[in-house]
């Protein structure tokens, strides 16, 4: 090959970068969720409690709901908490269902529990999720962590589709004659992600310590990130709660933790109400 | 003449090669300039602010000696204690105050965003915001111009930079002017810094501000807040009068010396919170101070105050009776 050749081979190659690069993981691939993550969520992470402070370190007053958008039937329901009658009935667990458990002080254990699954465990209360990528576990009975649903959205994912009918049409500049679908991707955890769970399936709970509802009906989106500052590394949790029989607007509300060396402070505590007499 | 023949061929052969290096570099330049930069969101639109967060501080206010879920030093806390709130309607000066850049994405205000792109190579070169409050408007700059000098002015928005991760829009912040961390006193300093972390999920969108001061924070201060994308949304004027609102002597700031403030204890005797929780410091901000936290003067046993502040988006009532 000539040198032109080997120039206009280059500049060619060069061309098809783009498209090898969108084309990370998309499913049909043959790669698992965890060789596909765009972020790397495992390890410990420590909540950073550094909003809405007085009613999650503590249990708020009975109807001290602000900054909650509550239909007048959650408001109804919520007036007739009592916090004796939870205890006296075991229902101490209530707030530590998926759309409250990661408010909670807390720290966070996240791993994976499959290829295809990552497991999330919360020392605040005992609790366990489990993201399933693609199908999600069965399950018979609502639980308080529900059945969650988890994807990886990142930038080389959404633009795979766009590659990939570019590349259909021959009439497309800088994509004709190329494969889009790419059979050994780069590493793309440097170009960022999020992780998005969705939760049903979910047993009734409660949105906030003192007794505010949320329904069986209820429907949990949460988006998670990652981002650095001051050389310590963060992890903000977007949860997004969509229930129209107690709220009249989903309820959006966002979660910091930073990242832990290991997990030497990991305390795992029961459910619990944190009075303000305690 | 052999050789002039075989220097003319080397000679020609180079230039051959030039000419080809050039060609193609250009193509090259021409096809990198052509590629969309994939992995950047839009977030040019309308958004309003969702206080689904600390909604009661956010809107009507904080209450006066509530440093909580804030890691400040003793210097913060002093200047907070000092705080008197008739100090905005005596002060003239303060009451057209804009938010500082690191506080407007808590504010009351709602948000246009533009893009700002370079009509020739159809890149973006940064982004424009406005909120209507007190007409802040603010530029973050993706065209990788330097921060000025330390000695160029601070002002309330500051000197914003940005680059993208992946789908995140992490911006820098310098050269702010002296603002506060909370609506009650507690300062911000014009040394401070901070970092945002935008990332749009849908309809949505996240921001993270981590703010670091060496004068008022002993570690970096880690916020965030959540929009919603409203395109019915017009934004109109803000335009701030100013004047006394209550009767002082021309020259007084009005304030307490250190040890006299009376209203520190309110907050937590309202709430019926551990008054030294209420001071605020890093150490309140982790699940261990749940354990170790003293036990609070008062135990309400309903709400009193500013008890359904957002539960109708229709602002709040001090007094849960008025409901």
């Amino acid at each position: 090959m000539n040198l032109k050749s080997r120039l206009l081979a280059t500049t060619v190659a060069m061309s098809a970068i783009p498209a090898a690069m969108f084309a990370q993981a998309p499913p049909g691939t043959g790669l698992t969720a965890k060789a596909a993550a765009p972020i790397d969520l495992t390890g410990y992470w420590v909540s950073v409690v550094t909003e809405d402070w007085r009613y999650r370190m503590l249990t708020a007053p009975k109807g001290d709901y602000y900054s909650l958008p509550l239909t007048p039937e959650a408001r109804k329901v919520a007036d007739t908490w009592d916090a004796a009658k939870d205890v006296a009935q075991g229902k101490q667990c209530m707030a530590y269902g998926a759309p409250a458990v990661m408010r909670q002080p807390s720290r966070v254990h996240i791993g994976w529990d499959n290829d295809n699954a990552l497991k999330v465990e919360i020392d605040a209360g005992k609790q366990t999720r489990l993201f399933a990528f693609g199908a999600p576990r069965p399950t018979s009975e609502p639980t308080l962590e529900g059945s969650s649903v988890a994807q990886w959205q990142s930038p080389q994912i959404t633009r795979f589709y766009t590659s990939k009918i570019s590349a259909q049409d021959p009439n497309t500049p800088g994509f004709r004659g190329q494969t889009p679908v790419g059979s050994a991707p780069p590493d793309t955890r440097k170009l960022g992600g999020t992780l998005k769970v969705v939760t049903t399936h979910l047993k009734p709970g409660y949105l906030r310590n003192n007794g505010v509802p949320y329904s069986a009906n209820a429907v949990l989106t949460e988006y998670y990130d990652i981002h650095q500052d001051a050389g310590q590394e963060y992890l903000v949790i977007t949860s997004i709660v969509e229930d129209p029989q107690y709220l009249y607007v989903p309820w959006v509300v966002s979660n910091q933790f930073r990242r832990e060396a290991d997990g030497s402070k990991w305390n795992p505590q029961p459910c619990e109400l944190i009075l303000s007499s305690k | 003449m052999e050789s002039a023949a075989l220097r003319t061929h080397f000679v020609f052969k180079i230039r051959s090669k030039t000419v080809w290096l050039f060609r193609a570099s250009l193509v090259l330049v021409l096809v990198l300039l052509t590629i969309p930069v994939f992995g950047e969101d839009d977030f040019a639109g309308e958004w309003a602010p969702l206080f689904h967060e600390d909604n009661p501080e956010r809107l009507p206010g904080p209450e006066l000696g509530d440093y909580m879920g804030i890691p400040i030093n003793d210097a913060a806390r002093l200047r907070g204690d000092s705080y008197d709130a008739d100090r905005i309607s005596v002060v003239t000066e303060y009451q057209c105050r804009p938010h500082g850049g690191d506080y407007s994405m808590r504010g009351l205000s709602n948000m246009r965003i533009d893009s700002i792109i370079d009509p020739v190579t159809q890149q973006l070169v940064a982004i424009h915001t406005r909120m209507n409050f007190q007409e802040m408007e603010r530029t973050i700059w993706l065209d990788g111009r330097p921060h000025p000098s330390g000695m160029a002015p601070h002002t309330f928005q500051g000197f914003s930079t940005a680059t993208w991760d992946g789908n995140m829009l992490n911006v820098y912040t310098t050269h702010l002017k002296e603002s506060y961390l909370r609506r009650n006193g507690l300062p911000r300093s014009s040394k401070a810094t901070f970092r945002e972390h935008w990332v749009r999920h849908g309809n949505y969108l996240t921001v993270v501000t981590a703010i670091t001061d060496p004068a008022f924070l002993t570690e970096t201060m880690v916020r965030s807040q959540t929009w919603v994308l409203d395109p019915n949304q017009r934004l109109g004027r803000d335009i701030c009068e100013y004047g006394p609102e209550v009767p002082a002597p021309r020259g007084v700031v009005p304030a307490h010396l250190p040890g006299m403030n009376p209203f520190l204890h309110e907050v937590a005797n309202w709430y019926g919170l551990p008054y030294e929780a209420t001071r605020g410091g890093a150490e309140t901000l982790y699940p261990e101070y749940q354990l170790k936290m003293p036990k609070p003067d008062t135990h309400p046993e309903k709400c009193e105050r500013y008890c359904d502040c957002g539960n109708t988006g229709l602002g709040c009532n001090l007094n849960p009776t008025k409901r």
